[in-house]
């Protein structure tokens, strides 16, 4: 049996398509020309450094150390304390995001009066500066006068004498980055899902009434499953963002092990060990390029699916 | 099995208060949610997502007294601390940082645009090998962190950007050094809005019909033609979105901005309000006011374009 020939492949043969071929790539040549300068090239570059000893304020010791800096940091205290923190970090924001964004989403797909301020309103701490949100959360964290310390006053949970200090771990400072970013990226985990609710056959609900199923059925039976592609791509795609998280904790801690990029900003600008912070930026990518990988998989089972 | 009809009308206040308990408690049609639950939960999220945003806002126009008093709200509300934020060495830095950041967004957004565009017509409308590849690189370039490429981008920075053959050593124009620079932030910037934006607006291409191209070919359009007179117009609300999230993401961006630049010369906004933290002690004041006003475009300009906003979220990884 003849091999089927790839359509695109098969277009390019015929004389419009060859024509079509080289206008694309006319097109396509400032990206490609951008983008080959300015981030395939330098990734590249700094997977090769990777395996370099390089110390940006003693350019004479550039050495070749092949995989040294990748076995260096992986025992490396500090790295897998980043990691532990970025990881704790994530799962706590995206499973929250996920819930809270869930039942936002749930309520806000409802018809009522006052629909749309509602819906704005939930852009705002959106749209805010990512570095102003951990200000500001930082600001209501301060120990006796900030919001949240005298708000534990104000419903007595907090004895009047008690003053804690909450930033005192990089367990607690993770908490409460964790909630700033909560506040700050579930409006956009219910816009994502709101977006997967409005596809859901609104029949589905009416038949199940006529069954006698009630909230928590609906929600089990119809709800979630129908819902299902959307979630999984908000949570990896909600993955991704929170593996990288960096403006938050520079706001929250002086200490660069909260988190893998805080980390690996240190090694390179303020240690200048461009070797050790190009291999600590591979490992995070490599970390997202499967996250990517999934997401990418993701998206194209739904797109068959739809 | 169903319930009998009532054969004896109830006492009319028994009716009244079975009807408020049915009207809050029951859904009706398609509904999932009954109204009082409805009601208690979009309370509950009012709550949620604006005391924070209103306590910041109360706060800086608090003076320093409320605001080390531990009040929740203002008691003399003041425009001290804005006006404190325009003064002096501040002053001039805060101004500067807001000029920065207003001249990076527009040109990291125009440049986007301006070379995205092309690409993402063709890699919607024109049939070529490996194209659904493409695609799906430049997604993942989007996805992909901006500490991945720092330490190269720092390097390119510092040594100026050549433009030229690659893979050869023809160079025509080598930039000078571009740390500390707006123009090196906005060579940063598009590098990375860019295959952001080719993604959202090859979206929006790909729901152009073909019978409207395939009418401006037969009217003696060629390619360029039919991108610019049909593609392109009908596009317009696309590229638009495209255009205002690249700008909020410009905006937005830190990591860059703390690594590249040290001086007024360059310092976008978020660079300038970090510094408000000192070593010791932090000017609440000027914090909250500084914070407030950097945040108020961004916020401003998605609550008007909310619907332009909302379709671009679902198209991908933005803005995080």
């Amino acid at each position: 049996m003849e091999k089927p020939i790839r359509s695109g492949l098969a277009h390019r043969l015929t004389p419009r398509g060859r024509k079509d071929f080289i206008f694309a790539i006319v097109l396509l040549l400032p990206t490609l020309y951008i983008l080959m300068k300015t981030f395939v090239l330098p990734i590249l570059q700094s997977l090769l450094w990777s395996f370099y000893k390089y110390n940006l304020m003693d350019n004479s010791a550039v050495e070749f150390v092949g995989l040294r800096n990748y076995t260096q940091i992986f025992q490396l205290g500090d790295f897998w304390t980043s990691m532990g923190n970025t990881a704790y970090f994530t799962v706590f924001t995206v499973a929250a995001e996920l819930i809270f964004g869930f039942f936002s989403a749930l309520l806000l797909n409802q018809t009522f009066r006052g629909q749309l301020f509602f819906r704005g309103m939930i852009i705002i701490p959106w749209a805010m500066l990512t570095l102003v949100n951990g200000l500001m959360w930082n600001w209501i964290y301060q120990p006796g006068y900030g919001a949240f310390t005298v708000m534990l006053h104000d419903l007595h949970l907090l004895g009047a004498n008690d003053n804690p200090v909450w930033m005192s771990s990089s367990f607690k400072i993770m908490t409460f980055a964790s909630i700033a970013d909560i506040w700050k990226m579930t409006p956009y985990m219910t816009l994502l899902l709101l977006a997967g609710l409005q596809a859901v056959p609104n029949s589905l609900y009416e038949a199940a009434v006529i069954d006698g199923a009630g909230f928590w059925k609906k929600i089990r039976y119809i709800t979630i499953p129908q819902l299902m592609p959307a979630i999984v791509v908000a949570v990896v795609l909600r993955i991704i963002g929170a593996f990288r998280v960096y403006d938050i904790l520079t706001v929250f801690s002086t200490d660069p092990k909260t988190s893998v990029s805080y980390l690996t900003f240190n090694y390179a600008f303020r240690y200048f060990y461009l070797g050790r912070a190009s291999a600590m930026a591979w490992i995070s990518t490599l970390f997202i390029l499967a996250m990517i990988i999934v997401y990418i998989r993701m998206l194209k089972k739904n797109a068959e699916n739809a | 099995m169903e319930k009998p009809l009532a054969t004896t009308a109830p006492a009319p206040p028994a009716l009244y208060r079975k009807s408020l308990k049915t009207m809050l408690f029951r859904v009706t049609g398609s509904e999932l949610i009954p109204p009082f639950y409805l009601w208690l939960g979009l309370i509950l999220l009012a709550l949620f997502t604006l005391s924070p945003f209103l306590y910041f806002l109360g706060s800086s126009v608090s003076s320093a007294t409320d605001l080390m008093s531990g009040r929740l709200l203002p008691h003399s509300p003041t425009i001290d601390n804005y006006v404190r934020l325009f003064q002096g060495t501040t002053g001039a830095d805060f101004t500067a940082a807001i000029r920065n950041s207003v001249y990076v967004a527009l040109w990291t957004t125009a440049f986007t645009i301006f070379i995205g565009v092309f690409a993402a017509y063709a890699l919607a409308k024109i049939n070529f090998p490996f194209r659904s590849t493409s695609l799906l690189v430049i997604l993942a370039m989007q996805l992909l962190p901006s500490i991945s490429i720092i330490v190269p981008m720092y390097m390119n920075m510092r040594d100026g950007i050549s433009i030229g053959i690659p893979f050869t050593s023809i160079v025509f124009y080598r930039t000078p050094p571009l740390l500390d620079t707006i123009a090196g932030l906005v060579v940063a910037y598009t590098t990375f809005s860019l295959p952001f934006a080719i993604w959202l607006m090859a979206g929006y291409f790909q729901t152009i019909s073909k019978e409207l191209e395939e009418a401006a070919y037969v009217d003696g359009n060629g390619r360029l033609g039919t991108m610019f007179r049909i593609v392109l117009p009908l596009s317009m609300p696309g590229i638009a979105a495209t255009a205002i999230f690249t700008m909020l993401n410009a905006w937005d961006e830190f990591i860059f901005a703390s690594a590249f630049t040290q001086t007024a010369a360059a310092k976008t906004l978020p660079v300038a309000i970090r510094e408000f933290i000192g070593r010791h002690s932090i000017d609440w004041g000027l914090m909250t006011a500084g914070g407030f006003i950097a945040s108020l475009p961004p916020v401003v300009i998605s609550l008007f374009l909310y619907r332009y906003i909302v379709g671009g979220l679902s198209a991908g990884g933005v803005k995080e």
